[in-house]
């Protein structure tokens, strides 16, 4: 097995080989420039999808077994002594099986491409009762759970590159993604603003500070407020229905005197007494005074949304129960203790007070150290819940009907009822992945857009996806804040990253080396600080609480503890973290403003790796590094040997972190591992990006999205609506370091151009290429277009079904024209040709599809039988012919026959088509022009390409300058050069190479013109490039009409190209042609060439009559003919119905 | 210049030559750069039967990488183009077939190599025209396409004449340096530089075959390029000898083309002075036939056609000459009407 496993890593075993990049393990070791290669190492481990793999693996490892807790028990309202207990739940695999076996249907390929469902069964063990006896039930399948690829319940998980070979799988794949129907399915990292924490804010304008906490628990989500109000305080919340006196709120929780309101909120600072003070009035004028009144005043207020045959409750019990359950919902209260949520409430208005002192205290909430990412197992796990709750209730439901009745035959069984509704989850599951509406009965929550469709485009098109963050804000709102680039999101989310338009700034990347987390348990931890001398709050006394010095303990934003000796604590916690007492992701920091140290340990926070700094020394030194380039050690003894620690947002604020070694000083806490982590995966493969001007950067990030290239090594075995590959893509000349971490070179999307910056024919303005015409006969930018035909053959109710009719032919025994392409089978054979329409799929429907078996009509159906079916083949309609590629038969879920026809173009680039290289910099090709007419140098060398040079000065990419000057000394040279980000190699270099090899230093050459043979007066700047074709071409966009299909109501032509509809003369247009004065012109394109219409107009009446006569006058001598779009007849009519008379006065114009 | 143009080889191999020219024009040194690129009529793939392809590749994608194959031209004169070929579709005269079937039945993948062609078909017995050309020291040619185990490549391919103008599979050539004048005595180009162009721009190779031009020299604004340093390589397809040779003749032939047709207008004019649309017409059929050795050009390259058919457009040019000083008109009346207007 270890030989096994050695195999699947070795692409990441090439990067920590003995020799590579001209590295062995003799050469000396510099830490500065060799800790990047914890990089790979971190990689390796986590892998670029980590954060979807590691939040699935808990979902079903962790998170199930919690659900299923909380919901362990059905019992019946009818029999008391019933119940149905689950013990355990599993996923894919029995209880005596092997866990690493997992049962699943079909492999992953499979399901793709017979539009099934990635699903693994799910097991539950129960015990119940029937009768007297007690019976345990193991492995109960309750439905099918959709696997993420690659996740541990995955049968991809630790293959080997071979296996994944013979599963038709790449190996390259990043996996954290869903088949569902044979769509991939991804869903987003959804970014939120942290739950269960304080967040204060204040609006300067209406004078307003408001501190709120979102409470989320599993069973609700509610909302609490404490907000001033004329400079008073009052507490808020949706289930209450006006704002309660913050005094009367904490009195009813328990803290009756008003000294220790006052202590607990206020302290011994004087100046918030002042301003606080004002609310003790207040609630002396409502006369609350004791516990109880301030019980009874809450309850009086609270909105009472009881269920049908819940018993009313008291108003007191009211009060309790707001107080209890309904106010900061995420703290529970035990044996009616209220002074957790007592002290919870005081640190609320403790935090408007202070704002309301000083108004630099509010919260950021685009503050990266605010937010809270949620994966797709926290999303997998609400729908769960939901699905099983209402499993369990559909379960009783039935139950109590059963035993409802008196007597039965014999002893009930429960487990024959659970298995009806089985069905619920697993559809419920798959339907909110593939529609992506994720909607939650108990939080009344319904949320569209969760998941996406994989984007297969490219290899990078579906890496971005995997890393990209989606925002809840709305994007149609016009706000600059939740858009703008944080600076806490250094290092976390990828600075270039982001769409333009509506969802800029909302949709962000993961950078490279992020990580995020999942719940760790807060129960050691609390108990940890106890150990560690923090003081337990349950037994402080209140008035000590805020005196100077002390220092509050909070975990995951509830006070828990105090200490004096906050820096003592926090050190010591810190170091128990880095010897692997505590979890790495458990962050601990101190905030000054607010005298606490605060303790997260929930799911969702973004944290990074960085090497510990001690005493200005990095505590990772050569030997270690040795160790992981010999293979002894891996990512994680950094970690567990103290070496390299994950800080998260809020602790790096708390960390001084040098980004090169030699910016240390002795007050440094952390070195950054490598710089270039700050960009993410697509932003990665842009070398030199530290050249460009920024948005240039942007650009390519959504481009290179859209380049064509290879997608995967299974590209030939999939069948997926369209995919676009190129002929002979080529690793990029410059690449970086990221590139080879993602492996995009092993899956470019590109082609190194020779490039030559000039002006060339004025073909090649406004960022037209001019292209060499040898180049594309020698394959530049040729490219495949795959696109997918489905037919499915029904079967009807009536025992009628499709068929596939064979190929007609003529009297010569030869195929008709539109069956040429056509074997025996009626299907298209693989490597015809098929043209615009030809049929590659004979399908024919029965004509009697709808008629019922049951038809008692003996003589109607004997006389049927010479037409039973009718024609309704796939007829391939598009301007360039295709050729079949691969031809599909299979049965689908519901046993329908299944048949996908891939069809496929070779195309070459032609006029139109776009390219774009690297940085940000697209363009269409605007000529192609014969081999002997372009420029070249006295080697002979000509240019694949030429740019115009007008593309350089507005947009600063001196990135690409850079580019093509290390690119031409890496081709001369014949080595590969680096452009990463904030490295790579120096321009010094290369030009070094270029002087040694005969050529300028600036990489200027000078050419001739190949038309006359002249040398060009000017220099040319000269060398490779690498350019990428987009998926923009203009064999799919071309468009014209003559005549054409019509719209049904208006009888004006179509619009849209896929409708083969006109081409609008619009308003701009018409108005100018008003202005010209041609008038004629104006009518032919607005009515004879669209809609126009002969009408009979009565000349008398005004209406519109009829076959020369008029209705309303009962006359045809009034009855005028002429001609109007048909569109004004319309109105006219539509006018009519609703009683308006559109009388139309006619006179002669001559 | 009365000096008869020279040609001195510097070096020669299999796929390459070394040579000066010096007392051409640049004109004609260019023209000859041009023709050897792209109109040496050379063989390559140009049909592709497909019988069986099960590879991986598409059969596009193979008939393209077939297409690309160098093949032995070396007696390219002996085949006729199809186009002026009597037969309907390819035959024997104008084109030479090549088979390949490969099946794979090994366990290791298998390589298809340009050396696995077999000729079926050639021009007589010439065994040498349509050879693969293989310059690899393990002679196995050109790597076409690999096959896993069963999987089978049965392809015909049709190799006809034809020029690099209408694809860059005709190309004898793989790149022709060109050179002249290495020290700019000439002044054609600025070279671009920082502080000195002598130290940032690096002396060509070729500058030790030219007198380096004395400081304060005057500059000499007569002097024409006349010694042009061209460096010739082919795909292998040819000899470099000949690629040069048969560019000269198409080069001539070319020539020859224009002063006929210039004679036949010369005629023209004096015994028919209003030559019509019909005259132009058959005109154009002439040319047609009397180009028949070069009619490729007429097809694809259109430099004959215009070259022809340009004198003869400007013999028509009197009769639309009544129709522009009609238009003529208006653009006049525009014109007065525009200094009221502005």
């Amino acid at each position: 097995m270890s030989g096994v496993k050695r195999e699947r890593e070795e692409s990441f075993d090439e990067l920590l080989n003995p020799v590579y990049k001209g590295k062995s393990l003799t050469d000396p070791i510099n830490t500065a420039e060799d800790k990047w290669n914890l990089l790979p190492a971190f990689l390796k481990v986590k892998g670029l999808v980590k954060q979807h793999l590691d939040s699935y693996n808990y979902f079903v490892d962790v998170d199930l077994k919690k659900i299923i807790q909380a919901n362990e028990k059905v019992l019946s309202d009818v029999d008391p002594d019933f119940y149905l207990k689950y013990l355990d739940i599993r996923i894919g695999y029995k209880s005596k099986a092997d866990p690493k076996q997992i049962e699943v249907l079909y492999p992953p390929h499979e399901c793709r491409l017979r539009d099934m469902t990635y699903s693994a069964p799910i097991y539950v063990d129960v015990e119940y009762t029937r009768g007297r006896k007690i019976i345990i039930h193991r492995d109960l399948e309750i439905g099918r759970m959709p696997i993420m690829l690659r996740s541990n319940k995955c049968v991809l998980n630790g293959r080997t590159e071979n296996e994944m070979a013979y599963l038709n799988e790449c190996p390259l794949d990043p996996g954290g993604y869903f088949i569902v129907n044979g769509t991939e399915k991804v869903i987003l990292v959804q970014e939120q603003l942290s739950k269960n924490r304080i967040i204060v804010e204040s609006d300067d304008k209406k004078g307003i500070v408001q501190a709120s906490v979102t409470s989320s628990t599993h069973e609700r989500k509610s909302k609490t407020y404490v907000v001033t109000k004329n400079d008073k305080i009052y507490l808020k919340h949706n289930s209450i229905s006006e704002e309660i006196p913050i005094v009367i709120v904490l009195k009813a929780a328990g803290i009756v005197s008003d000294l220790e309101v006052l202590q607990l909120v206020c302290g011994d600072d004087s100046v918030y007494q002042d301003i606080f003070a004002v609310n003790f009035e207040e609630t002396a004028k409502l006369g609350v005074y004791t516990q109880r009144e301030a019980l009874e005043y809450i309850g009086r207020k609270v909105k009472t949304i009881r269920r049908l045959n819940a018993p009313k409750l008291t108003i007191i019990q009211e009060g309790i129960e707001a107080i209890a359950s309904t106010l900061i919902a995420h703290l529970s209260v035990e044996n009616l203790d209220f002074r957790e949520k007592a002290l919870y409430i005081a640190i609320m208005t403790r935090r408007v007070v202070m704002t309301m002192h000083n108004s630099k205290l509010v919260d950021d909430r685009d503050y990266v150290g605010n937010k809270r990412l949620e994966l797709a197992g926290q999303l997998m796990s609400l729908l769960f819940e939901d699905l099983f709750k209402k499993f369990n209730n559909d379960f009783k439901m039935n139950l109590d009907k059963i035993l409802k009745k008196p007597s039965r035959a014999s002893e009930f069984d429960a487990l024959l009822h659970i298995n009806i509704h089985s069905n619920n989850i697993t559809t419920g599951l798959n339907r909110a992945i593939s529609t992506g509406n994720w909607s939650l009965k108990r939080f009344k929550m319904e949320r569209a857009g969760v998941t996406h469709v994989l984007s297969r485009l490219s290899y990078i098109s579906a890496l971005g996806m995997m890393t990209r963050i989606s925002s809840q804000f709305e994007k149609s709102r016009k706000v600059s804040g939740p858009r703008a680039l944080q600076p806490s999101q250094f290092g976390m989310l990828c600075t270039s990253d982001t769409p333009e338009g509506e969802a800029c700034g909302l949709v962000k990347n993961l950078a490279l080396m992020t990580h995020i987390t999942t719940d760790d348990e807060e129960t050691p931890i609390r108990k940890l600080c106890y150990i560690l001398g923090a003081e337990n709050i349950s037994i402080a006394d209140s008035s000590t609480l805020h005196t100077h010095g002390t220092f509050g303990v909070y975990l995951n934003g509830t006070l828990i503890a105090t200490t004096r000796f906050p820096n003592k604590f926090v050190t010591t916690f810190r170091y128990l973290r880095r010897t692997g007492k505590v979890s790495a992701f458990v962050s601990i920091y101190t905030n000054v403003h607010q005298s606490s140290v605060h303790i997260a340990a929930d799911g969702g926070r973004i944290c990074r790796p960085l090497i510990i700094v001690e005493n200005g020394i990095p505590k990772v030194k050569e030997d270690h590094l040795r160790k992981l380039k010999n293979g002894e050690w891996q990512f994680d003894d950094f970690l567990v040997n103290g070496l390299v620690e994950y800080l998260d947002v809020n602790e790096e604020n708390d960390s001084l972190i040098a980004l090169y070694e030699k910016d240390i000083i002795n007050a440094t806490t952390h070195l950054e591992i490598e710089v270039f982590t700050v960009l993410g995966a697509v932003a990665g493969l842009i070398p030199y990006p530290h050249h460009n001007q920024s948005p240039r950067n942007t650009y390519q990030c959504a481009m290179g999205k859209q380049a064509i290239g290879a997608i995967a090594y299974n590209q030939f075995r999939r069948i997926d609506t369209l995919l676009y590959l190129m002929c002979y893509p080529q690793q990029p000349m410059v690449k970086s370091k990221t590139i080879e971490l993602i492996q995009y070179d092993k899956l470019p999307a590109g082609q190194n151009a020779t490039v030559a910056v000039m002006s060339y024919s004025g073909y090649d303005i406004e960022d037209a290429l001019v292209l060499n015409k040898s180049s594309i006969d020698r394959g530049f930018g040729r490219c495949q277009v795959f696109r997918k035909n489905t037919a499915i053959l029904k079967r009807y109710p009536n025992h009628s079904k499709d068929i596939l009719a064979g190929m007609r032919v003529n009297d010569d025994g030869e195929p008709i024209w539109q069956h040429t392409a056509l074997g025996p089978d009626g299907l298209g054979e693989v490597g015809m040709r098929v043209q615009s329409g030809q049929i590659y799929v004979n399908k024919c429907v029965p004509t009697n599809a709808s008629e019922s078996v049951l038809n008692d009509n003996p003589q109607q159906q004997q006389q049927q039988p010479q037409q039973t079916h009718r024609d309704q083949p796939m007829v391939y309609r598009a301007p360039e012919a295709s050729y079949i590629d691969q031809v599909m038969m299979s049965v689908s879920d519901n046993d329908q026959a299944l048949i996908k026809v891939l069809l496929r173009q070779t195309r070459r680039p032609e006029l139109g088509d776009k390219f774009s290289s690297r940085h940000g910099q697209k363009g269409v090709c605007g000529i192609i022009v014969q081999q002997e007419d372009m420029p070249f140098n006295d080697q002979g060398v000509c240019p694949d390409i030429i740019m115009n040079p007008h593309g350089f000065p507005s947009r600063m990419t001196v990135g690409k300058m850079l580019e093509l000057v290390s690119g031409k000394a890496g081709v001369l040279d014949g080595s590969l050069q680096y452009g990463t980000c904030f490295g790579g190699s120096k321009l010094e270099d290369m030009s070094k190479i270029l002087v040694d090899k005969g050529f300028n230093y600036s990489g200027k050459d000078m050419l001739y013109s190949g038309i006359t043979g002249e040398c060009l007066q000017a220099y040319i700047f000269f060398g490779p490039i690498y350019y990428q074709k987009l998926k923009h071409m203009v064999l799919d966009k071309m468009h014209a009409r003559a005549r054409g299909p019509r719209a049904v109501l208006t009888r004006q032509p179509t619009e849209g190209r896929s409708r083969d509809g006109g081409l609008r003369l619009g308003e701009m247009e018409r108005d100018c042609v008003i202005a010209y004065g041609a008038s004629q012109l104006l009518l032919e394109r607005l009515m004879l060439s669209s809609d126009a219409f002969d009408v009979d107009v009565c000349n008398s009446c005004g209406l519109m009559g009829y076959n020369g006569w008029c209705p309303t006058c009962k006359t045809s001598e009034t009855i005028i003919k002429m001609t109007i779009p048909y569109a004004a007849k319309l109105l006219f009519q539509e006018l009519i119905s609703m009683n308006i008379a559109p009388r139309l006065k006619l006179g002669d114009v001559f | 210049m009365s000096k008869e143009p020279q040609i001195v080889i510097r070096k020669a191999g299999r796929d390459e030559v070394d040579f000066i020219l010096s007392d051409v024009e640049l004109s004609l040194a260019n023209s000859l750069r041009r023709i050897m690129i792209a109109e040496v009529p050379t063989l390559a793939i140009d049909l592709v039967e497909i019988q069986i392809n099960t590879s991986v590749l598409a059969d596009e994608f193979i008939a393209h990488r077939l297409g690309l194959i160098p093949l032995d031209s070396e007696d390219i004169d002996e085949l006729k183009y199809t186009r002026d070929c009597t037969c309907e579709d390819h035959c024997p005269k104008c084109s030479v077939t090549l088979e390949l079937k490969a099946n794979c039945e090994i366990d290791e993948t298998m390589n298809i190599y340009s050396s696995h062609f077999i000729i079926t078909s050639g021009v007589g017995n010439n065994l040498k025209l349509g050879q693969p050309i293989i310059r690899d020291p393990m002679r196995k040619g050109i790597l076409i396409c690999k096959l896993k185990k069963h999987q089978q490549l049965h392809v015909k391919c049709i190799a006809k004449k034809g020029i690099a103008k209408e694809h860059a599979k005709w190309s004898p050539c793989s790149a022709i340096g060109f050179e002249y004048d290495p020290y700019n005595k000439l002044k054609h180009t600025d070279y671009w530089y920082e502080e000195s162009v002598e130290n940032e721009w690096p002396k060509s190779l070729n500058s030790d075959w030219e007198e380096p031009p004395i400081p304060g020299e005057k500059f000499n604004y007569n002097a024409k390029p006349d010694k042009f340093y061209i460096n010739l390589e082919t795909t292998g397809v040819l000899n470099p000898n000949e690629v040069f040779n048969k560019g000269c003749n198409e080069l001539q032939q070319k020539l020859a083309n224009v002063i006929f047709e210039l004679k036949k207008l010369d005629q023209q004019s004096n015994t028919d002075d209003n030559s019509n649309i019909n005259g132009m017409d058959s005109n154009i059929n002439n040319t047609h036939n009397i180009n028949q050795g070069d009619d490729y050009s007429n097809n694809m390259g259109r430099r004959t056609q215009y070259g022809g058919g340009g004198t003869q457009y400007g013999g028509g040019e009197t009769q639309y000459g009544g129709g522009y000083t009609q238009y003529g008109g208006t653009t006049q009346y525009d014109d007065r009407n525009r200094p009221n207007r502005w």
